[in-house]
C-alpha cells in the first residue's frame, strides 16, 4: 500500500469525514492552529534576537532559552496536535500538496538546525556566555530558525488555497 | 474626492488589478501578513505573561519590553500594511463582511489602549504595581488582540 493510498483511506473514514462536515472544525481547529503560532515560533524568536544580538543582551542565552521553552512547549503542542487533526480531515490533498512538501521539508530543516544548536553549541554555553560573544555558528543557526519558519507560514498560507 | 472616490479609484489602479489577477499575489502577500500577527501576538504574550507573573520572570520587565515593543510595532505595521493589500482588490466583498467590520472596530480599540493606557501602566510597573493593573491591563491586552486574530479568521469563514 502506498502512503496515497493510505491518506487516501485515512480521509475516507467515517471520523475524517466527519471533521470535514463540521461546520465549525476548520475555523477552530485553524483558527487555533493560526494563533498559536505566537506561542511557539514567536516564542523561538525570542531566543534568535537573543543569539542574534537584537536585544537581551545582559541576559544569558540558557536564561533566555529556559524562559522561552517553558510557553514555547506547550505552545508547539498545541500547533501539533491542531496539525496533525487538519492532515487528517484532509490526508490525501494534503499529502499531495506541494507547498505541504515543502513546509514538511523545512520542519525536518529546523529540526536538525535545532538539534545542531542544542549539541553542538548549548551544552557548553557558558563557555562563551561569560565572554559574551555568540559564535558565529550559533548566529547562524538562529538566522537561518527565522528564515525558515518564514518559509513554513507562508507554505502554510498557500498550500490551503490550493485544498 | 470622496473616499468612494479614492476606492473606486485604487481599484480601477494597474497595480491592485495585477494583484487581483493573480494566482499567488494576495496568498504571499497574506503569508506576510501572517508573519506581521505573529510578531505582533507573540509580543502581547510575552509582556502581558511576564506582568500576569506567568512566565518569562526571570528577566526584568523593562529589558523585556524594550526590544518587544519594537517587535509588536513592527509586527503591527506589517500586519497593516499588508492586511490593505489584500483589502484594496476586493474592497466591497469586505465592506460588506461583518467580521471584518468586527475586526477592523477591535483593531482600533486594541491600538488606542495598547498605545495610551497600556504603555504608561508598563512604564510605571517597576513603581505602581496595584493588583488591578497587573491583572486587568494584561488581559484586556491579551483578550482585544486575540479577538483581533479571531475576527480575522472569521472573515473567511463567517462572512
Amino acid at each position: 500500500m502506498t502512503i496515497v493510498e493510505i491518506c487516501h483511506s485515512i480521509q475516507q473514514t467515517g471520523w475524517a469525514t466527519g471533521f470535514r462536515q463540521a461546520d465549525l472544525f476548520f475555523p477552530l481547529v485553524e483558527g487555533t492552529h493560526i494563533l498559536s503560532l505566537s506561542l511557539s515560533v514567536g516564542l523561538v524568536l525570542m531566543l534568535d534576537v537573543r543569539l542574534l544580538g537584537w536585544g537581551f543582551q545582559s541576559e544569558t542565552v540558557s536564561k533566555v532559552m529556559r524562559q522561552v521553552m517553558r510557553w514555547a512547549l506547550p505552545g508547539f503542542a498545541i500547533v501539533i496536535v491542531t496539525g496533525v487533526l487538519l492532515f487528517l480531515a484532509q490526508a490525501e490533498s494534503v499529502y499531495t500538496n506541494s507547498y505541504f512538501r515543502v513546509k514538511m521539508a523545512m520542519l525536518v530543516l529546523l529540526g536538525v538546525n535545532a538539534a545542531i544548536f542544542q549539541f553542538k553549541y548549548y551544552p557548553e554555553p557558558f563557555m562563551w556566555e561569560k565572554s559574551g560573544t555568540v559564535p558565529a555558528g550559533a548566529k547562524a543557526i538562529a538566522a537561518l530558525s527565522l528564515v525558515f519558519w518564514m518559509v513554513v507560514i507562508a507554505c502554510g498560507r498557500l498550500m490551503a488555497y490550493e485544498l | 474626492m470622496s473616499l468612494e472616490h479614492l476606492w473606486q479609484m485604487s481599484y480601477d489602479s494597474k497595480t491592485i488589478d495585477i494583484l487581483r489577477n493573480s494566482k499567488h499575489a494576495i496568498p504571499i502577500i497574506q503569508s506576510f501578513h501572517l508573519f506581521g500577527i505573529t510578531l505582533l501576538l507573540s509580543a502581547m504574550v510575552i509582556l502581558n505573561f511576564r506582568m500576569l507573573g506567568i512566565g518569562f520572570g526571570e528577566i526584568r520587565l523593562d529589558v523585556l519590553a524594550k526590544p518587544v515593543w519594537k517587535w509588536a510595532t513592527a509586527g503591527m505595521l506589517l500586519a497593516m500594511a499588508t492586511g490593505f493589500f489584500v483589502f484594496l482588490p476586493d474592497p466591497a466583498r469586505y465592506a460588506a463582511n461583518k467580521s471584518f467590520l468586527t475586526k477592523m472596530s477591535l483593531l482600533a480599540v486594541a491600538i488606542l489602549f495598547q498605545y495610551t493606557l497600556y504603555r504608561r501602566v508598563l512604564r510605571s510597573e517597576s513603581s505602581a504595581r496595584a493588583p488591578h493593573r497587573r491583572v486587568i491591563v494584561p488581559l484586556l491586552s491579551l483578550f482585544l488582540w486575540f479577538s483581533v486574530g479571531w475576527a480575522g479568521r472569521a472573515i473567511a469563514f463567517l462572512g
